[in-house]
């Protein structure tokens, strides 16, 4: 098809890149909110406005809780055509209880698995989740929409997208191009160590884009590689499901030895027993993670077949201190108490895929890391703006004089993808804020409002980008990009302003106070209208000065 | 507080590493320091500085840091340093030419 | 967008990005599956074996995806990534029933 493999990977870089590209905006820019997903909860939960807890006693705290819940709707619902006969109005077989929690959570998250009679798989069942305040186990409301943890985050592995699981597809297949993407670019990019510092601003939009495309892939490569790389290893699961069909007698095969090997019962006995003291056996695996010298707190606990004879509990060591998640798991047999089993180091290949998947989930203490993330998610946002805005610089002039609307329609997609998504994350932000806190009865709940708000502002700016791109098809600069730096700059203001006016917490109180993850949020937010502000009237003097011979020669025709 | 010093300290030695490595440059070298010629003398220790200060600055963040995380910490500090440089030399270029007598 | 003396049919480039896109599941198919099995009949844990298959399939996807843009025959493509991925498969597939049975 090509005539050689630089032509080839020009080729994949630029078709490839161009229609992935929209995609991979969301993903890296919702990424990066996400290292800080739990401190945008905190913006968005005033209620949920305090100091990171630990994990807080199993007998008096989270087992009153575990004893209430009961499986959501939607996952009842789910479960319907999955069942032979009809679905019991209370579900007493518990397969799982579970806690999780990290050092930066004040809320914690408690879920638990059920079994259902008649199921037509007996591996599957129904899920039920509460967010509780540990210091007391008073449950949340339930329809408090954790806008970090539960829509930026999902947004940007799944683009929250459910429907036959199409969003994990669709960004599973986006990484992949990022791949191709840094591959063909390294090999199209003839300069790559001469070039590694150059950056031109004031050469041509098209030059100084390219510079900026150039500098932003090749300097954060590793990060852009291995963010994309274990992104795709952490759902090798969906992409590549060949333990669950082809291969699923030998998994059949090896989970037996398993149970076998470890004494970690794969099955209920089908004998009632009690929950021995479930503290008792966490400070048994404190005691025993200080013996060996690395002394933790507990990240993950979870009770195994409750309420069964073959029930077991098993609590891990929060990863705050390394890469690799939590681990060091430590197993208790749940009505005695005894140590069924400490699981046994890592092996090479397990400690790679741990280092890997932890080093992108990120559940570490080390905020300057953290902070790096973030630079390096926006430094590939960057990369894919710039190369939209070189692809539209490029042939705008050509499409212009061809009569072609094609630059015209990448740029407002372009404007759509950048500046649309901003206005977006603000919109969500700010309605937030806006609605009341027990919306009227008979409205959706006030989590779905939010995310209405989100999609709509969203469509707008994407109307709006399409309405003031016309210029682009005359070979000059859009309006769009201009006009809605300027709405992200209000925007922001108004949603630091809304944030104060309903919950008192401003700045100056919150720095104060040291408070970081609301005065973080509302300093980048701050931040970024800012740059907007600068944005939009350096594009503002680039239309004022552009010599548009377009203007003049119709300025002639009407003379 | 020492720790919050050494991240401080690995990101300044890795800022001054890639900083010297630009200066090896022929172009860089002519925006920061103008028609002023240098040495090959010149170049050979601009290089050598520039590895010592990457060195250096890994060293640093080993200093706090468990392995795994520290080389994490490193490679994102590079980046890091590597675009304040480039900024540099796009915005102020004549700053950049403060690092070497 | 070549600088060939025919320019590509849309037929053809359609028939290439298919054998990318679905020649290279199928080849990455059946290499997570033979190296699964393969690994785990050579004494390697389940999981272990589960996760570097996984690793390797999506570096080798990647490096698949491009190669069938350069391979010169489209032909050649298919057969070897889609016949690549089936002779892989049940490779696996015999494999498994001897590790069972």
């Amino acid at each position: 098809m090509f005539q050689n493999l630089r032509q080839a990977m020009t080729w994949l870089h630029t078709w490839f890149g161009l229609a992935l590209g929209f995609v991979l905006m969301v993903v890296f820019f919702f990424g990066a909110l996400s290292v800080f997903d739990r401190e945008i909860d905190r913006w968005a939960i005033p209620e949920s406005r305090f100091a990171p807890q630990p994990m807080p006693s199993f007998d008096k705290v989270l087992k009153p809780v575990f004893e209430s819940m009961q499986p959501s709707k939607e996952s009842i619902e789910r479960m319907k055509d999955r069942v032979n006969g009809p679905m019991p109005e209370h579900f007493d077989v518990v397969r799982r209880w579970g806690a999780y929690t990290t050092h930066r959570d004040p809320v914690l998250g408690v879920f638990a698995s059920y079994v259902v009679p008649n199921a037509k798989n007996p591996d599957d069942g129904v899920f039920g989740s509460r967010t509780i305040d540990p210091r007391s186990g008073a449950a949340l409301p339930d329809d408090q929409l954790k806008i970090g943890s539960r829509f930026f985050y999902p947004l940007h592995y799944s683009l929250n997208f459910h429907w036959m699981d199409l969003g994990y597809w669709i960004v599973g297949f986006a990484a992949l191009m990022m791949l191709v993407a840094l591959a063909s670019g390294v090999v199209m990019h003839r300069k790559i160590f001469r070039e590694f510092f150059t950056f031109r601003p004031k050469k041509s939009t098209q030059r100084s884009a390219l510079d900026l495309h150039n500098m932003t892939g090749v300097v954060a490569l590793p990060f852009h590689f291995f963010f994309a790389f274990t992104g795709l290893v952490i759902f090798a699961g969906i992409y590549f499901p060949v333990a669950h069909t082809q291969l699923d007698p030998l998994h059949e095969l090896h989970e037996q030895v398993e149970a076998q090997e470890t004494g970690l019962p794969h099955d209920r006995a089908g004998v009632a027993a009690p929950l021995a003291s479930v503290d008792t056996m966490v400070a048994e695996a404190q005691r025993r993670w200080a013996a060996q010298g690395m002394a933790g707190d507990v990240g993950f606990l979870a009770v195994q077949h409750v309420g069964d004879a073959n029930g077991y509990v098993s609590i891990y060591r929060a990863g705050t201190d390394r890469i690799a998640l939590v681990g060091n798991g430590i197993h208790f047999k749940a009505s005695t108490g005894e140590v069924l089993r400490e699981d046994p180091p890592r092996t090479a290949v397990d400690g790679v895929n741990e280092f890997l998947t932890g080093l992108h989930l990120q559940h570490f203490r080390h905020w300057l890391l953290r902070w790096f993330y973030v630079l390096g998610g926006l430094s590939g946002c960057v990369c894919i703006a710039t190369g939209f805005l070189f692809f539209v610089e490029k042939r705008k002039k050509q499409h212009a004089k061809a009569g072609s609307q094609g630059a015209r329609v990448v740029d407002a997609l372009a404007v759509t993808t950048v500046t649309g998504m901003l206005v977006a994350a603000l919109g969500i932000l700010i309605a937030n804020r806006l609605l009341p806190q027990a919306v009227p009865a008979g409205w959706p709940p006030r989590g779905d409002l939010e995310q209405y708000a989100f999609w709509a502002a969203w469509l707008l700016a994407m109307a709006h980008a399409f309405w003031r791109s016309a210029p682009v098809a005359q070979g000059r600069l859009a309006p769009a990009w201009r006009e809605q730096c300027w709405a992200i700059a209000v925007l922001g203001v108004a949603a630091v302003l809304l944030n104060w006016l309903t919950t008192g917490d401003h700045l100056l109180k919150t720095l104060a106070a040291g408070y970081w993850p609301v005065a973080g949020v509302d300093l980048f937010i701050l931040t970024g209208a800012a740059l907007a502000v600068l944005a939009a009237r350096k594009l503002g003097r680039r239309a004022q000065a552009a010599p548009a011979p377009a203007r003049l020669a119709s300025e002639a025709a009407h003379a | 507080m020492r720790d919050a010093l050494l991240l401080a300290a690995a990101l300044a030695a890795a800022v001054l590493g890639m900083g010297w490595l630009a200066l090896a440059m022929d172009a860089h070298w002519e925006q920061a320091r103008g028609a002023r010629p240098r040495t090959p003398a010149a170049v050979r220790l601009l290089r050598a500085l520039g590895a010592l200060g990457l060195a250096a600055s890994l060293a640093l963040c080993l200093a706090v840091d468990h392995a795994s995380m520290a080389a994490l910490v490193w490679v994102m500090a590079l980046a890091a340093a590597a675009l304040a440089v480039a900024g540099t030399l796009a915005w102020r270029p004549r700053w950049l030419g403060l690092i070497f007598p | 967008m070549t600088t060939a003396a025919i320019s590509p049919s849309r037929q053809h480039v359609v028939l290439r990005i298919a054998a990318a896109v679905l020649g290279g599941y199928a080849f990455c198919w059946g290499f997570i599956a033979l190296a699964m099995s393969g690994l785990f009949a050579l004494g390697m844990s389940f999981h272990d074996a589960e996760h570097l298959s996984a690793m390797l399939a999506f570096v080798l996807y990647a490096a698949a995806f491009c190669w069938a843009f350069v391979v010169r025959s489209l032909a050649r493509a298919w057969l070897v990534l889609a016949g690549g991925g089936a002779l892989m498969a049940g490779a696996a597939s015999l494999l498994q029933a001897t590790l069972i049975g």
